[in-house]
């Protein structure tokens, strides 16, 4: 009777080790998003320049625009792969038209979240007929990393989207 | 002038057709509304693939402060020495939260003929909806009453002024509603730290929390005459008012003084003990059948025997109108 649950409880314990690499680590890529508006300021010189601000210490209403980045850091040992950041448009936002930077991936927009096609691809129906999307309808943006991601190093996608 | 001759004048009795434009406003976002942001990864070590979330950056929207005030009222015709004369503001809230808002009027501005007198006391609101003074509006007291509007929401203001008796015909005389937001007005962009709803910082928007719009009042009598003559040519060649004699009746209409008189209609019933000649109706010298027609005028039995003549909008300029038709003594 004792001897069965040791040889259970081992079989457990050999059951887990076969999957710590998978938990061990349990965050390769962090992700991080950030909320900036654009500002302008004028030197000493009377020169005027746009900084960026967190939109958290500006004065959001509606019709600012808010710069959205999203970046991934691999803080791993190894390099990750198949690097796919999803965003959707925050709610009571529209997206910017060309306004989705994103070096080194493909973007791809969805209107529902589950299908996701090129600009001037995505596809809606709409009284029966299908017709493509436009840009201020598209609800979700993706960035599809061509390369993988090297240990250390950080990829960042970002969008502007106007406070309706 | 016979005593059966009516002359009717349309309701609207001065042109009030001046358009003006209603602007569409949308109010966007409410004040203190929480927007998160939320993203997610995918990705691959070696075989394995796994799933992150970002942390969420939530940004909370500040309350814009904007207001418009639109004139309802574009011109208000009055007489000379009209006491309580209305004119019909709207004020709208466009900001993002709810306001309040001071009211203040003013009548001595420049640009117009007279000044009207500021009635005491001078501002009510359209409490009872009817779009003009009436017994149950509450009259606006500054700091006891001020409006407190939802986002997109509005109220209807009256502002209510004497007339001078000294006035004359085509004068006009301005009278000025501005309407400021409590929490604060000034150049676009100043910020009021807190103030806004919710404990959100508030905004000055683009039309400075504070707006205006100036009415006037149009001094404008204008009067219509109408001046019957009547001959009567019997059988026989004579003029004695005999059955079966004629009567030949001349109408002719004037307008005196400013405005217009919008679809000015003329009325005139068959006098009792005669019958209307068929085809004799005419408006200067230009015969109008008798069906209800295309032409301005018809006549009918229902409910009682008369002639009318649509003479339609009437200035002074228009000059006199006659109108002439027949009845036949029975």
């Amino acid at each position: 009777m004792i001897q069965g649950t040791v040889k259970f409880i081992a079989a457990a314990v050999i059951a887990c080790a076969l999957q710590v690499p998978a938990f061990a680590q349990t965050n390769c890529v962090e992700l991080k998003t950030t909320g900036e508006v654009e500002k302008e300021v004028v030197n000493d010189k009377g020169e005027k320049s746009k900084v960026l601000v967190a939109a958290a210490d500006s004065k959001v209403v509606p019709g600012t625009e808010v710069i959205w980045t999203v970046t991934a850091s691999n803080v791993c040992k190894q390099p990750s792969d198949k690097v796919v950041i999803t965003n959707p448009v925050p709610e009571h936002m529209t997206l910017v038209p060309g306004s989705v930077v994103g070096v080194g991936a493909d973007v791809t927009y969805s209107v529902d979240g589950r299908t996701f096609a090129p600009a001037g691809k995505l596809m809606v129906s709409e009284n029966g007929a299908t017709r493509a999307a436009r840009a201020e309808e598209y609800r979700h943006v993706r960035w599809e990393f061509k390369n993988p991601m090297p240990p250390g190093s950080s990829a960042f996608g970002r969008f502007r989207a106007t406070l309706n | 002038m016979s005593r059966s001759t009516r002359l009717w004048v349309a309701a609207g009795m001065f042109s009030l057709c001046g358009a003006w434009v209603e602007r569409a406003y949308a109010v966007g976002v409410a004040a203190g509304t929480n927007i998160d942001n939320t993203a997610q990864v995918t990705y691959s070590v070696g075989s394995v693939s796994a799933t992150a979330t970002s942390n969420t950056t939530s940004v909370t929207v500040a309350e814009i402060v904007d207001t418009v005030v639109t004139l309802q009222t574009p011109s208000v015709p009055v007489v000379p020495g009209a006491v309580q004369q209305e004119m019909v503001f709207r004020l709208t809230n466009t900001g993002n939260g709810p306001e309040t808002f001071q009211l203040q009027m003013t009548s001595a501005l420049g640009g117009d003929d007279f000044d009207p007198t500021a009635a005491v006391p001078p501002i009510y609101f359209d409490t009872d909806g009817s779009g003009d003074l009436s017994p149950g509006d509450v009259p606006y007291t500054a700091g006891s009453n001020d409006p407190v509007l939802a986002a997109d929401a509005f109220v209807t203001v009256l502002v209510v002024n004497d007339i001078p008796t000294g006035v004359s015909d085509g004068n006009r005389g301005f009278s000025r509603l501005t309407a400021t937001a409590r929490t604060g007005s000034g150049a676009p962009g100043a910020t009021f730290a807190s103030q806004g709803a919710n404990g959100t910082d508030a905004v000055v928007g683009t039309t400075g929390g504070e707006d205006e719009a100036t009415g006037q009042y149009l001094v404008a009598s204008i009067a219509l005459n109408a001046v019957k003559s009547q001959a009567v040519v019997d059988q026989f060649g004579g003029a004695r008012p005999i059955p079966g004699a004629r009567i030949n009746y001349t109408i002719v209409v004037s307008a005196t003084g400013s405005g217009t008189a919008a679809a000015s209609v003329f009325n005139d019933a068959i006098p009792a003990n005669t019958t209307y000649a068929p085809g004799t109706l005419q408006l200067n010298s230009v015969a109008l059948s008798d069906a209800a027609d295309a032409d301005a005028g018809d006549f009918s039995t229902v409910p009682a025997a008369r002639v009318r003549v649509q003479l339609g909008n009437l200035t002074q300029a228009s000059g006199s109108q006659t109108i002439q038709f027949a009845v036949t003594i029975n």
